[in-house]
């Protein structure tokens, strides 16, 4: 499977707290970032801590405004993330992938 | 070695476990004390700096290892590959308007077949929390005062790559060989909390 | 799930205390717990994964109180329990 996003695409994180094992920090829930570029491809790491065999996913460096995640601040968070973890945000076409139902 | 009663008592029972687990069949003889010794002899600070060094005077293989950092790394003689499973390792470059600093907020990844064990601090719910949010107080406690113009970038180790920084080539060392120049670049400066 | 190891931007943490000339490790059992962990992982009596998982789950209290490697040594155990090598007075040595 071809990876979904590529660098410069704004994606959105989930605001999803799921029960138990999980790699998407709580800070960078439900925030808009952008693509730098591609890590690689491997299973989840929700489904490993649970026992469960998965196929690789595409893994993003997804890099965040220090303000968008904290109100404050004027660096930058890179934050590494399974493709799971992460919707289109504007900028893409909301027909093509439907994942635009959120504004 | 601290002496007091905790560590003590801790360390009677991680032997009463290894035992446990020698007599079930799932430590070998001799085998914590074969991975303690390749472990220590495994991974150091000093093959940071190497990569460093070279990246400093090679202008074609800091492109390479910025690219590619696994591939690259395999030039000087290294690799990701003595942990559990080979690891992507990523490498950012400080330049005079960006400097990188790496955290794993999470729990405590760093790049151990490479560089060696990680400091204390670096696996601390003090740092892990701090540096996200303000780098430049974090930074600063280091003894890293940066421009006030000068980006930051954090990067949270959350994933599967480990990451290391290559800090900035200090001014006045343009007569110094590679291995003079490995000599100045510390853990500190591969993590991002040292200018060198 | 928002467990206590998730402290990224979190406030109230101190400030930042750094050991010069600090050893890859502060005692044996701490190197002892390093390479069990390691045995443990290669011969599949659990994954990375499954060991962080247990790290997270200690209560948060304990989890902020231990130090590195004790962290290590709690989630080694709930494992070893969990996946039946052993049971927990056993591993207590009670």
């Amino acid at each position: 499977m071809a990876d979904r996003f590529g660098p410069g695409d704004p994606v959105r994180t989930r605001t999803l707290d799921p029960a138990g094992h999980t790699r998407l920090p709580r800070y960078a829930r439900g925030a808009v970032g952008e693509v730098v570029e591609s890590a690689g491809r491997h299973p989840l790491a929700d489904d490993r801590a649970r026992g469960r065999s998965t196929p690789p996913q595409a893994v993003y460096h997804v890099r965040f405004a220090a303000a968008e995640l904290f109100g404050t601040g004027d660096h930058s968070v890179t934050v590494e993330l399974w493709e799971d973890y992460l919707e289109a945000a504007a900028g893409r076409d909301p027909v093509q992938d439907g994942s635009d139902h959120e504004r | 070695m601290s002496g007091d009663h905790a560590s003590a008592a801790i360390a009677g029972q991680v032997r009463h476990v290894e035992t446990l687990l020698e007599r079930r069949g799932l430590l070998a003889d001799g085998e914590i004390d074969r991975r303690i010794d390749e472990f220590l002899a495994g991974g150091s600070p000093a093959n940071g700096a190497r990569i460093a060094a070279r990246a400093w005077v090679d202008p074609a293989f800091r492109e390479r290892l910025l690219a590619d950092a696994n591939g690259a790394i395999g030039e000087v003689g290294l690799s990701m590959s003595g942990g559990i499973q080979e690891q992507r390792l990523k490498v950012v470059a400080n330049s005079d308007t960006e400097h990188h600093v790496v955290v794993c907020t999470l729990c405590s990844c760093y790049p151990i077949a490479l560089l060696g064990p990680s400091p204390t601090w670096y696996k601390s719910e003090a740092y892990r929390s701090r540096v996200v949010r303000d780098p430049r107080a974090v930074l600063a406690e280091f003894g890293l005062q940066l421009p006030p113009d000068t980006r930051i970038a954090v990067w949270d180790a959350s994933a599967e790559s480990r990451y290391m920084v290559i800090p900035r080539r200090p001014a006045g060392t343009a007569g110094l060989s590679e291995v003079e120049l490995a000599g100045l670049v510390t853990r500190n400066g591969l993590i991002g909390t040292a200018a060198v | 799930m928002s467990r206590i190891n998730d402290v990224g931007g979190m406030v109230g943490f101190p400030a930042i205390v750094e050991e010069t000339d600090e050893p890859g490790f502060h005692a044996d059992w701490e190197a002892h717990v390093f390479a069990m962990n390691s045995a443990l992982i290669r011969r599949g009596v659990y994954n990375l994964d499954e060991f962080r998982d247990a790290v997270e789950r200690m209560p948060p209290a304990a989890y902020l109180e231990a130090s590195y490697y004790e962290k290590w040594f709690a989630a080694i155990t709930t494992l070893l329990a969990e996946k039946g090598v052993a049971t927990p007075e056993e591993l207590t040595g009670g």
